[in-house]
């Protein structure tokens, strides 16, 4: 049985498509079969960040409703070894399955894969119901601002009321030389109101942007900052015990690592 | 509400003046001043076709008549007595001139088309048993499944399914073909990886030899 994580926020726009494909093609780099279930209906992106749109031909919602094998929807992706997609329907919503179908069809995947990871839509209605019922972890996407943690923190204590507990946290465009400057949110402060475990930081990157609208993952980025993130925590997803570069020499890891890159030179 | 007394209403047969039915003639007279006084010159040689709306006795008429003419340099087409029969309405009896059927060739295709007017965005799923003609863009993410052929008159970017019934002789047409994907029959094409070059010439895709071709049709372009 394999795992069957969702990646969730509540708020919308805070990296968790983004998230989620590139913690699935960490994956599949490191040899495990994964498939990515994008289960926003209705406003569904994984398939365009992941580069694959133009394949879809079933969809989570055809699978659901019997009109296609499971295994007729999965969609490869050619580029990366054991991975593959679900899509979500674009021309129906999110009243189109229930919290049970779903819990069937993770379970049915989780039979064949070593991870299914859910891409969550932003809210928490039926959508987030649905994407969280066959989930057995969760991963709480946020960014340093005062309204995406406390959406983080409504999400944590909805998680915990349906029995996912000790979801993990993934802190996203954090720009450190604000941090530094008193302008942003700091990691610990946001540790404090959430208090869970911190599973990575993700460096705001402009290469994010540029891989996203290309539909390659950002983690096959050998020289992003934000690709680095993703591996890390794609390592530590595998169990491996990672350190927390970050907090234990807070900006100076970004530093030294943007420094590596030639990148401080660009002031914000 | 004094100001709607009178109204100026164009129609496809010309302007009508309707006035409201509580009105006094005195009111109407004065709206009618109010109205068209600030914009004389814009209203001089206008034609109207009739009022409507309040009855009026001929004099009553007869004296608005002569208002509009004298006064404001319109002329009033209809008479007292076809005030409430519209001219259209006579028309509207009259039998339509019919188009009888012509066909100089074979290669016609007959049958019902939906006709779409307006851009379909992502998310948006038009099925019909006929053919359908899009004025507008198919964006990503959009959908159109149709049991015959489907012409688009913008940009296909989203999904087209013609012949979804098993017609592979249906055919799809844009003005500009970008699509995600073509489907005709049960045979699916995606537009190939890595966003090659892109034709700016309307193009028909249709089945050849089992597979969808994208050509242009106007050849000699």
């Amino acid at each position: 049985m394999g795992e069957v994580i969702v990646v969730t926020s509540g708020k919308g726009g805070v990296g968790k498509t983004t998230t989620t494909a590139n913690i699935g093609t960490g994956l599949a780099l490191k040899g495990k079969s994964v498939v990515l279930v994008d289960a926003d209906i209705g406003l569904r992106n994984l398939d365009v960040v992941m580069g694959l749109e133009n394949r879809i031909v079933y969809d989570l919602v055809d699978v659901v409703e019997g009109v296609c094998r499971q295994r007729q929807a999965l969609i490869k992706d050619k580029r990366f070894p054991n991975l593959y997609l679900l899509p979500a329907a674009q021309t129906k919503d999110k009243n189109a399955v229930n919290p049970e179908q779903m819990q069937k069809l993770t379970g049915d995947l989780a039979e064949e894969f070593d991870y299914v990871i859910l891409d969550c839509p932003a809210g928490i209605e039926q959508g987030f119901k649905n994407a969280i019922a066959g989930a057995n972890k969760a991963i709480v996407v946020t960014t340093p601002e005062v309204s995406a943690v406390r959406d983080a923190d409504r999400i944590i204590g909805l998680l915990e009321a349906s029995g996912l507990r000790n979801p993990m946290l993934i802190i996203n465009r954090i720009k450190m030389d604000m941090v530094k400057r008193g302008d942003m949110m700091n990691i610990d402060d946001m540790i404090d109101i959430l208090a869970i475990d911190l599973l990575g930081v993700v460096p705001d990157d402009d290469l994010i942007v540029v891989s996203t609208n290309r539909g390659e993952p950002v983690i096959a980025i050998e020289q992003s900052l934000a690709g680095q993130a993703y591996r890390n925590i794609v390592r530590r997803v595998l169990g491996e015990d990672i350190p927390f570069m970050n907090l234990e020499s807070e900006d100076g890891f970004f530093k030294r690592v943007a420094k590596l890159f030639g990148l401080n030179k660009k002031k914000q | 509400m004094a100001e709607n007394a009178v109204i100026f209403k164009g129609t496809k047969d010309g302007l009508y003046i309707i006035l409201k039915e509580e009105m006094d003639l005195s009111t109407i007279k004065y709206n009618l001043e109010k109205k068209i006084k600030p914009s004389k010159r814009f209203f001089e040689g206008a034609n109207i076709m009739n009022f409507k709306g309040k009855k009026l006795t001929q004099d009553e008429f007869d004296e608005l008549k002569e208002i509009m003419e004298q006064e404001y340099g319109m002329t009033v087409i209809g008479s007292y007595n076809d005030k409430d029969y519209p001219v259209h309405e006579e028309h509207r009896g009259a039998k339509k001139p019919e188009i009888l059927e012509q066909l100089p060739f074979d290669n016609v295709h007959k049958g019902e088309a939906l006709i779409v007017r307006a851009t379909l965005r992502s998310g948006q799923l038009i099925q019909y048993k006929g053919d359908v003609v899009v004025i507008g863009d198919v964006n990503p993410g959009a959908h159109i499944k149709s049991a015959g052929s489907v012409i688009v008159m913008g940009t296909v970017r989203g999904i087209i399914q013609a012949g979804a019934n098993g017609d592979y002789g249906a055919f799809i047409v844009a003005y500009k073909m970008q699509p995600s994907q073509l489907r005709i029959g049960d045979i699916i094409t995606r537009s190939p990886d890595g966003m090659g070059s892109k034709s700016d010439n309307p193009e028909i895709a249709l089945v050849k030899q089992g597979m969808i071709v994208v050509e242009p049709y106007l050849k000699n372009r």
